[in-house]
């Protein structure tokens, strides 16, 4: 189904606002009522759909999708790079803490 | 038409020379803070008189030659001033921006550049001195150094907006944008002063490892771009006859050589 | 080849890259591609102090309300639409239109703004700032240095609409730059609140 570019970013829109929502079933499980735990797969995957979001925002609300490749080649090393930072920072942190 | 060329080579010979003593004087500068004097990494804030006579009996020699040679030769500071200060004047821009950076830079040259390499040298000169005049010492020249990075951040500002309203294509737009970025790193550092320790203290992760290597980038890109711009200057008052390098353009040709 | 609000549509070019071009000036995705990554530094630097101090940095953290990010998040996001139609409504010719949303995009970005001062003024008074802790000095300068983007967002915004109020101007390159860098204000804040307020 071809969408126009409205309808196309308005669904955008509601995927990114879901994934937000997400964020808060992922609070409410890892902590123990009030008191707050440490949790790998909670902060893993808090980064992992913040990087996500990042890319639906370059592709849909950027317009990198109708961009020439090398664009689209560049941001998408650009979370790549980022995924690999954070998520290497935090997974070697924690090992060596 | 060979003497206007020859006059052009001639006119351009006093803005290589400038090119060149700029590369100097930022060679010069990164040798003797990193190297010779070690004032760069900074030593750790806050520290108690003890420890200030220790950091600088550890840097006695470094600090009297280093810092002397700045004294001989950072007037080359001012060349590389003007060489900026130009590439202004030759953008379609008013001169007020020149000149308020040329104004702003001069100024806070003393107290941002020179006054540390005074403070330091004076703590190191007596070996007489009692340590809370060094602790002092210690303060004045760091915070000095550190606390006008606000005056240089507006001069950096200025230059930018320049940049980026310019129509002669001296500089390239994506310059203007680094040097945002560079501001909004430089932006935690006039207060940076107040941490004693931490990732925002002047010594810090953020604080220093953070920011001076983007700072490094920046200058190295200014640097090239002010080689690049000089070649293609034609000494005139219009749009230069050949626009500025182009990132994408490499970019694309470097991500189609490595086949991508 | 069908234009789709005068971009050139991915099914209908297909690979055909020379019928593409970059959303606004490309040297601005230079400043998105360097910030990004300084960002990146910001973000390791917090994420490695974290882990090596794992229950001060949770104890600290507590001090912060999930709702509150989460509609920060919402307001933004909404922004980058409200832009993102904004500049739609520009390449269609509808200029009213498009400056009506560039001034929905403001609106929702100084509701973020007094959210985010309300909410630091909330923390101090609790006793929170930046020397309580090394979490607190995290939190106040990603957030801190969020702001001053978000300031620097609106004079982009103030660009936007002084471009689009005057039919002699109407730069559509201008109008995408300034849209780009909106969208950075969006991108950033997206990964500091995940650092900030989920990362445990």
């Amino acid at each position: 189904m071809h969408l126009s570019a409205e309808r196309r970013l308005s669904v955008a829109w509601v995927v990114v606002v879901t994934i937000t929502l997400i964020y808060l079933v992922i609070d409410g499980s890892v902590d123990d009522s009030d008191v707050m735990r440490a949790s790998t797969v909670a902060s893993v995957a808090a980064i992992g759909l913040a990087l996500i979001k990042v890319r639906i925002v370059m592709r849909e609300f950027m317009d990198v999708r109708y961009a020439p490749r090398i664009l689209r080649t560049v941001t998408d090393a650009l979370v790549l790079t980022m995924g690999v930072f954070l998520f290497g920072t935090y997974l070697v942190g924690r090992a060596i803490a | 038409m060979t003497q206007e060329r020859g006059k052009l080579r001639g006119a351009k010979r006093e803005l290589w020379l400038a090119w060149y003593v700029t590369v100097a004087f930022y060679g010069l500068y990164s040798v003797v803070f990193f190297a010779l004097a070690r004032a760069q990494p900074p030593g750790r804030p806050w520290l108690d008189p003890g420890q200030t006579v220790a950091w600088f009996a550890d840097r006695h020699w470094g600090l009297l030659i280093g810092f002397g040679l700045i004294f001989v030769l950072g007037g080359f500071s001012a060349v590389a001033l003007a060489l900026i200060t130009y590439s202004i004047r030759r953008m379609s821009v008013s001169p007020a921006y020149a000149y308020s950076y040329l104004i702003l830079y001069a100024i806070a040259a003393i107290p941002g550049f020179m006054f540390i390499c005074v403070a330091m040298t004076c703590g190191v000169m007596r070996p007489d001195l009692s340590p809370v005049t060094t602790q002092w010492l210690y303060d004045l020249g760091f915070l000095s150094f550190v606390g006008t990075m606000g005056v240089f951040l507006v001069g950096s500002l200025i230059w930018m907006v320049a940049i980026l309203i310019d129509e002669n294509g001296v500089l390239p737009r994506w310059f203007g944008y680094l040097s945002l970025v560079n501001a909004l790193t430089e932006v935690v550092i006039a207060p940076s002063w107040i941490f004693q320790r931490g990732v925002l203290a002047y010594n810090g992760a953020i604080g220093f490892w953070v920011n001076v290597p983007v700072f490094g980038l920046y200058t190295v890109a200014f640097i090239l771009l002010l080689r690049d711009f000089i070649r293609r200057d034609d000494l005139g008052t219009g749009p230069l006859p050949m626009p500025p390098p182009d990132v994408w353009g490499h970019a694309k040709r470097a991500v189609e050589a490595v086949g991508a | 080849m069908t234009a789709v609000d005068g971009l050139a549509d991915d099914a209908a070019v297909g690979g055909d890259d020379a019928a593409r071009r970059f959303p606004g000036d490309p040297d601005m995705w230079i400043f998105v591609v360097v910030e990004s990554l300084v960002f990146t530094s910001y973000f390791c630097i917090y994420l490695y102090a974290r882990t090596q101090h794992e229950q001060a940095f949770l104890a600290a953290q507590s001090a912060l309300t999930m709702w509150v990010g989460i509609l920060e998040t919402i307001l933004l996001l909404t922004s980058s639409w409200a832009i993102a139609r904004c500049v739609q409504c520009t390449r269609a010719g509808s200029y009213a239109a498009a400056r009506q949303f560039a001034f929905v995009t403001a609106g929702l970005g100084a509701a973020f703004f007094a959210l985010k001062i309300a909410e630091w003024v909330h923390l101090i008074r609790d006793g929170y700032s930046f020397g309580s802790s090394d979490f607190m000095q995290h939190f106040f300068f990603l957030t801190g240095i969020h702001a001053a983007h978000l300031v620097i967002g609106f004079v982009a915004l103030g660009v936007l609409v002084y471009e689009l109020s005057d039919p002699r101007r109407r730069s559509h390159k201008t109008i995408e730059t300034c849209s780009t860098y909106w969208h950075t204000v969006d991108l950033f804040w997206v990964v500091i609140f995940a650092m900030l307020y989920v990362v445990r």
